[in-house]
């Protein structure tokens, strides 16, 4: 590989990186309350750590050497770097503070700003002019404290390096090659990371060649059942500095490469996002339906509906108007006769109740918000079905936000549209006025009557007026009268029936008005909240597996 | 007065157990809180006062108590006297046990001896029953009890109350249901008895190696057995369900007591001169199989490169100790074999034996405490809890580590007898290396520890050269050859361990607490979610807020059509009144529906609410509740809970009609002129419980709501009042019922989780008292 090949593929894979990045952060910013806040959290520290470190000299390549004390990292490290820079001994645990020692010290700075490593832990080889280490320009090698010793409980600067390196080097040795403080703690969690992680099994000069063989399989089976597919394992020796330049080589290639902080970030970035795909639900729920559909929202505007009643609304307008009409439009004659007829309600001494009775109708329309909260929280469970816990609740929190108002508004928007039950049309005062108009000439017919009776049959005295004596107009005048009884009965009853009619024809338009209108109010209120979380639910996982890859 | 506190913690561990059998042979319902009135009665020093213990069933069991407990103690003082007289005939202490459990009246004897004793004449005089049998049964229950007053004297009292107990008739009772278990114990420890005793060799050989089993003084020893039986018991039945923070560690404690106590502290306590189980424990590397081979001079134990090399423990002893461990009773959870099985079987227990090794010693190889293999970790610490002396080998590369330290530091714990040895020094640095972990011992507080140094050589055959181990050797064989000296470090362990009780005992029953207390706060989340809805409910019912919507409308249409006035008709025979009465049913039922729906639909609403509530609220206690609340389907009421409140509903506007119809009869002087229909009536009276109240349409008018008007009219102001107070509290009554059930599926996944045995912390603190007392 070129160095310039080597370049490209580098620009080619840090823009891809910088793609899935950019998803994650969409996650990170799309998960809180939704996802493990820890996930989130680590989640978001590789974002900046992974910000930092591509900021930062990518010309150079961190390596550090890990592992526990007394395995030979700080040995390893003056052997690789030709100097006795980090003290070795063999008090345990030695090394307290990481050492680092860079090849190429150009635009390292910042970089070993950002590692933390002390200024006087700081050392540089001029590389070029050194034989045979011109492919090493640009490591930087890191000898870090043990992870494992008593030291280690209280300081976390290992743990530190080992997550923000480019390249870990394990330096195991036969002795604590299979300790669990490094297995479980790091090796098996880093299990996705064998691009930029090597394995020198030091002092293998302490082995017989066939133990040193036995041990490297039983190192590598080890490894494999930890997740590490293809494990690459140094015998090393610190000591004799046997191995050493093959692991020199192995560091060259990694470093010639330029790629390793971005195959670091890349392994992080798998194995977060691999945690967080542990709460993806199946494959078919992945992305929802990001509108509510308009069976739902129908349905919901019905359940809203008889949470008004627009239907008994509809029904009661109909009826009472029927019976209130009754009062004006009716014929006169009818009314009288039934107030003749015994009151219950006067006979008990509450005879002044007929009011109130009347006053009910009054109420304006209004919204039952048990029925309401209800009706929301139906819509939201249909919709969830299949999703994963959190993010129903979401959902349905959304449905909710403003379910407390949702009364309220339903309620003010209604009663603008709903008539008034004890509305008085101008029509009704006008057949009143007729009938008793009619109930007027009724009486005079029978006055006129009566007086033809009483000056032309009986002959009782002078008629004031020539009609009023006049026997032959009597047939007339009774079949007047009988025709403006019947008159006044007609009327009343085909008034009542236009009365019927127009309430009916008035409900159709009230509930047609009313549903328009609770349906705008809903999506106004409930649909669009949830819209907007069905929303974020798919662009939650669409990022993430975008960060998948 | 010693040994008198020990019968007494031994009487009682058998009172419990008798209490047990009590409850199994008959249905004798006092069983359970006998238990807790012994405990009361023997008074460990806990702040729990004795205020319970009153009343005539606290005398009865106390004196139950009483009699059960001298029943039993009367076995082993009648031992202890025969003991020292005749100690090579076992057989008499068979005979003597056989006859106490044949014969009643033979108890008699040493219990009327310890009367004596113990100056209490008078309460024997006192219980003159008429029965014999029964007087004496008597008047032990009041030397138990006085036994038991003489062990603590802070509960005096109490003791004194378990002695009116036993004259007292219920006595009688009491002491029977005890006589029934009496058998049964006296049988179990007529098993025991001889156990121990042929076990005892009948001329102790004196000044040899070989000594095995010497038995401690008897009753010391049966008194410690039976504390340490029950503290057994105590920690067996926990169940830690609950996810509270440290439920895995006190699970773990519970599970290293358990097995310290089988393995270790209950066989080692009948024999406390068997061969020392020196357990060599250490590092993956660290050469511990090397060593044991190196010291047996065989290769017993495999070696290599290959880490972790051992997997089963592997025990080395002295041929003639051989059978002891083959017995196994320490460690007699492992399957003894031959050699490793190929799978690494963690539960075995490789046995063998070289001259070599001095006798009375034996070696226990185990696997390591640090390696991938998380469950060799496991193994060694078990083995660790059946050692009589630990050796920990660590190396000059690793005694810095931190699992390595945490071995020093239970070794530290336990009080256990340490020695360590430092191996795989380089000969170079071995004075920097020796220096320097001598210092790091000397600041943890293990200076004093024995230490061995062993060089870096080469390992041959999986042995290191004779002269590394000289010291160590020296070391084993002086205690093989010194008896005393064995006995004294085994002594030393034995008592490490069990003071360690006094500590992680305590600390288990207090997380047991911690869990009990915990499950109660969840329950009250619960409990609090509920009546807040049942609150909402009442709310919502009262302020009028119901008379919206539907209902509004409905009853708009039932007053304004004209059917309310229809309700009610002139009670006159004639054309008018027939016609009036008839209403359109149509509009009334769906007032009726209507009504019905939005009380289903607040109460709905509430229960989900309420559902909610306790998930948010057991999401805000920590993992434990986080972990209960994640059950599927709590957040949401249940399924059937919908239909159940629909029912419910239905059937309490049917129980307002039947109160209107039966309880509201009219007004003698209404009666006669006016009749009402029932059915309407009943929903205008549910509308004017129910819906007015505050509400925008109830008249501030002094007389009250028009519902309550034209009711009062009609069915009189005082029947008014019953049925509105009875079909309110009615429903309350009904809603409570329904969340009742489903607070029941919260109870219900509590219970699943482990429900968390209230009495057995004092049970553990008790045991952890008896013990101490015992020893």
């Amino acid at each position: 590989m070129t160095v310039s090949g080597g370049r490209a593929g580098t620009m080619e894979t840090r823009s891809d990186l910088g793609h899935r990045m950019a998803a994650l952060a969409k996650v990170v910013e799309l998960g809180p309350g939704r996802v493990d806040p820890a996930l989130i959290a680590e989640a978001g520290r590789l974002l900046l750590r992974a910000g930092d470190r591509l900021k930062l000299s990518g010309e150079h390549t961190v390596v550090a050497l890990a592992g526990g004390t007394g395995s030979g990292k700080s040995s390893l490290f003056n052997r690789v770097s030709g100097l006795e820079l980090s003290p070795t001994g063999v008090r345990r645990p030695t090394t307290a503070r990481p050492h680092a020692c860079v090849w190429g010290i150009d635009g390292a700075g910042p970089l070993l700003d950002w590692l933390q490593i002390q200024w006087r832990h700081r050392f540089a080889r001029a590389s070029a002019l050194d034989r045979g280490e011109s492919q090493l320009h640009g490591l930087i090698l890191l000898d870090l404290p043990d992870h494992d010793s008593i030291r280690a409980i209280t300081d976390h600067e290992a743990d530190r390096l080992i997550q923000i390196a480019d390249v870990i080097v394990w330096v195991l040795d036969p002795q604590k090659y299979a300790d669990a403080a490094t297995h479980s703690k790091y090796v098996a969690e880093l299990a996705g990371h064998e691009a930029v992680t090597v394995f020198a099994l030091n002092q293998a000069d302490r082995l017989a060649p066939e133990e040193l063989a036995e041990c490297v399989v039983d190192l590598s089976d080890l490894l494999k059942r930890e997740g590490v597919q293809h494990p690459r394992i140094v015998p090393t020796s610190a000591t004799t500095g046997r191995g050493v330049n093959s692991l020199k080589s192995v560091l060259a290639e990694s470093v010639a490469g330029r790629r390793a902080a971005v195959q670091r970030l890349e392994a992080d970035l798998d194995r977060v996002t691999a945690r967080l795909t542990k709460v993806m639900p199946k494959a078919e729920a992945m992305m929802v339906q990001p509108t509510v559909d308009l069976a739902r929202q129908e349905g919901l505007t019905d359940a809203l509906s008889d949470a008004v009643g627009v239907p008994a609304v509809g029904e009661a307008m109909e009826n009472v108007y029927g019976v209130r009409s009754l009062d004006w439009v009716g014929w006169p004659f009818a009314r009288w006769a039934s107030r003749l007829r015994p009151d219950p309600l006067s006979s008990l001494r509450i005879g002044n109740l007929r009011d109130e009775i009347k006053a009910v109708t009054a109420a304006k329309v209004s919204a039952q918000p048990a029925e309401v909260e209800n009706a929301v929280h139906a819509l939201a469970d249909g919709l969830t079905s299949g999703m994963p816990e959190a993010w129903r609740d979401g959902v349905r929190d959304a449905a909710r936000s403003q379910v407390s108002r949702l009364p309220e508004v339903l309620s003010g928007e209604l009663s603008e549209t709903a008539p008034r039950l004890d509305r008085v049309p101008g029509w009704w005062r006008l057949l009143k006025v007729w009938q008793y108009l009619l109930v007027a000439l009724f009486a005079a017919g029978l006055a006129w009557a009566a007086a033809i009776v009483v000056y032309g049959v009986l002959k009782l005295g002078q008629p004031p007026a020539d009609l009023l004596g006049d026997v032959s107009v009597l047939p007339w005048l009774g079949v007047m009268v009988v025709s403006v009884l019947g008159l006044g009965l007609l009327s009343a009853i085909a008034s009542r029936n236009f009365v019927v009619l127009g309430a009916g024809k008035e409900r159709d338009r009230l509930e047609r008005d009313m549903r328009r209108r609770i349906s705008i109010v809903s999506k106004d209120m409930v649909v669009k909240p949830v819209e907007q979380e069905l929303q974020r639910y798919n662009e939650f996982f669409a990022a993430l597996a975008a960060a998948r890859r | 007065m010693k040994s008198a506190a020990k019968k007494t913690e031994c009487a009682d561990e058998h009172t419990e157990r008798s209490g047990d059998e009590v409850t199994k042979g008959k249905d004798f319902p006092e069983a359970l809180e006998e238990q807790t009135i012994t405990f009361q009665a023997i008074g460990v020093d806990d702040d729990l006062a004795p205020d319970g213990a009153s009343g005539e069933d606290a005398q009865a069991l106390a004196a139950s108590e009483g009699a059960d407990s001298d029943a039993v103690a009367g076995a082993p003082a009648s031992q202890a006297q025969d003991e020292p007289e005749k100690p090579e005939e076992p057989a008499t202490t068979d005979d003597a046990t056989a006859a106490e459990g044949s014969d009643a009246s033979e108890t008699t004897s040493p219990a009327t001896d310890e009367a004596d004793d113990t100056d209490e004449p008078d309460s024997a005089e006192g219980s003159d029953g008429t029965k014999e049998s029964q007087g004496t049964k008597e008047s032990d229950a009041t030397e138990g009890s006085d036994g038991a007053e003489g062990s603590d004297g802070a509960e005096g009292s109490d003791g004194a109350e378990g002695s009116d107990g036993a004259e007292g008739s219920d006595g009688a009772e009491g002491s029977d249901g005890a006589e029934g278990s009496d058998g049964a114990e006296r049988t179990a420890s007529a098993e025991d008895v001889p156990e121990v005793v042929a076990e005892t060799p009948p001329d102790p050989p004196e000044e040899s190696a070989h000594v095995r089993e010497l038995p401690l003084p008897k009753p010391v020893s049966r008194a410690l057995t039976a504390a340490l039986s029950n503290l057994k018991n105590s920690v067996t039945g926990l169940r830690l369900g609950l996810d509270v923070p440290g439920v895995e560690d006190a699970r773990k404690a519970q599970a290293e007591i358990l097995a310290q106590l089988e393995n270790y502290v209950i066989p080692r306590v009948h024999m406390s001169v068997a061969p020392a189980l020196v357990v060599v424990v250490g590092s993956t590397g660290a050469g511990k199989s090397t060593l044991v081979n190196t010291l047996a001079a065989a290769k017993l134990s495999a070696t290599g490169v290959r880490r972790p090399t051992t997997g089963t423990p592997v025990l080395a002893c002295h041929p003639d100790d051989r059978d002891w461990f083959a017995k196994g009773e320490v460690l007699g959870g492992m399957i003894r074999v031959d050699r490793p099985g190929t799978d690494g079987t963690l539960d075995s227990l490789v046995l063998s034996s070289s001259e070599r090794l001095p006798p009375g010693v034996a070696l226990l190889d185990t696997p390591d405490i640090d390696s991938v293999v998380e469950a060799h970790h496991e193994v060694a610490h078990r083995m660790l809890d059946a050692a009589d002396l630990w050796v920990f080998v660590t190396t000059a590369a690793r005694y810095a580590d931190a699992p390595s330290w945490s071995v020093l530091r239970r070794a530290k714990e336990r009080g256990a007898r340490l020695a360590i040895v430092l191996s795989r020094v380089p000969v170079r640095s071995r004075d920097v290396i020796d220096k320097h972990f001598a210092r790091m011992l000397q600041e943890y507080g293990l200076g004093d520890v024995e230490r061995f140094v062993i060089n870096e050589s080469t390992v041959t055959a999986g042995r290191l050269p004779e002269e590394e181990v000289a010291e160590l050797r020296m070391w084993l064989t002086e205690l093989s050859v010194d008896g005393q000296r064995r006995e004294q470090a085994i002594q030393a362990t034995l008592d490490g361990v069990m003071s360690s009780f006094r500590a992680r005992v305590p600390a288990l029953a207090r997380h047991l607490e911690a869990q009990v207390a915990f499950r109660a706060e969840l329950r009250t989340d619960v409990d609090a979610a509920y009546m807040a809805a049942l609150a909402e409910i009442d709310e919502v019912t009262t302020n009028g807020s119901l008379l919206r919507g539907e209902v509004l409308a409905r009853w708009q249409d039932f007053a304004g059509s004209g059917d309310l006035m229809r309700t009610l008709h002139m009670r006159r025979p004639g054309r008018l009144a027939t016609k009036a009465s008839q209403q359109a049913p149509a509009r009334s039922r769906a007032f009726k529906h209507a009504l019905r729906a939005a009380l289903e639909s607040v109460i709905v609403a509430a229960g989900q609410r309420a559902a909610e509530e306790v998930v948010t609220r057991w999401r805000q206690r920590d993992r434990a509740g986080d972990r209960l609340a994640a059950t599927p389907g709590l957040g949401r009421p249940s399924e059937e809970f919908v239909r159940r409140v629909g029912r419910m509903v239905g059937a309490w506007q049917e129980h307002v009609v039947g109160l209107v119809r039966t309880g509201g009869v009219a007004k003698r002087s209404v009666a006669k002129l006016v009749s009402f229909d029932e059915e309407s009536l009943s929903l205008v009276f549910m509308i004017g419980l129910l819906g007015y109240g505050s509400s925008e349409v109830a008249e501030a008018s002094g007389t009250g709501t028009l519902p309550e008007r034209l009711l009062r009219g009609v069915l009189g102001a005082d029947s008014l009042r019953t049925i509105g107070t009875r079909a309110r509290s009615d429903l309350r009554a009904r809603i409570s019922l329904l969340f009742d059930e489903e607070t029941l599926r919260y109870v219900q996944v509590l219970d699943e989780a482990g429900i968390p045995d209230e009495a057995a912390a004092k049970r553990l603190y008790q045991a952890t008292y008896n013990l101490e007392v015992a020893r």
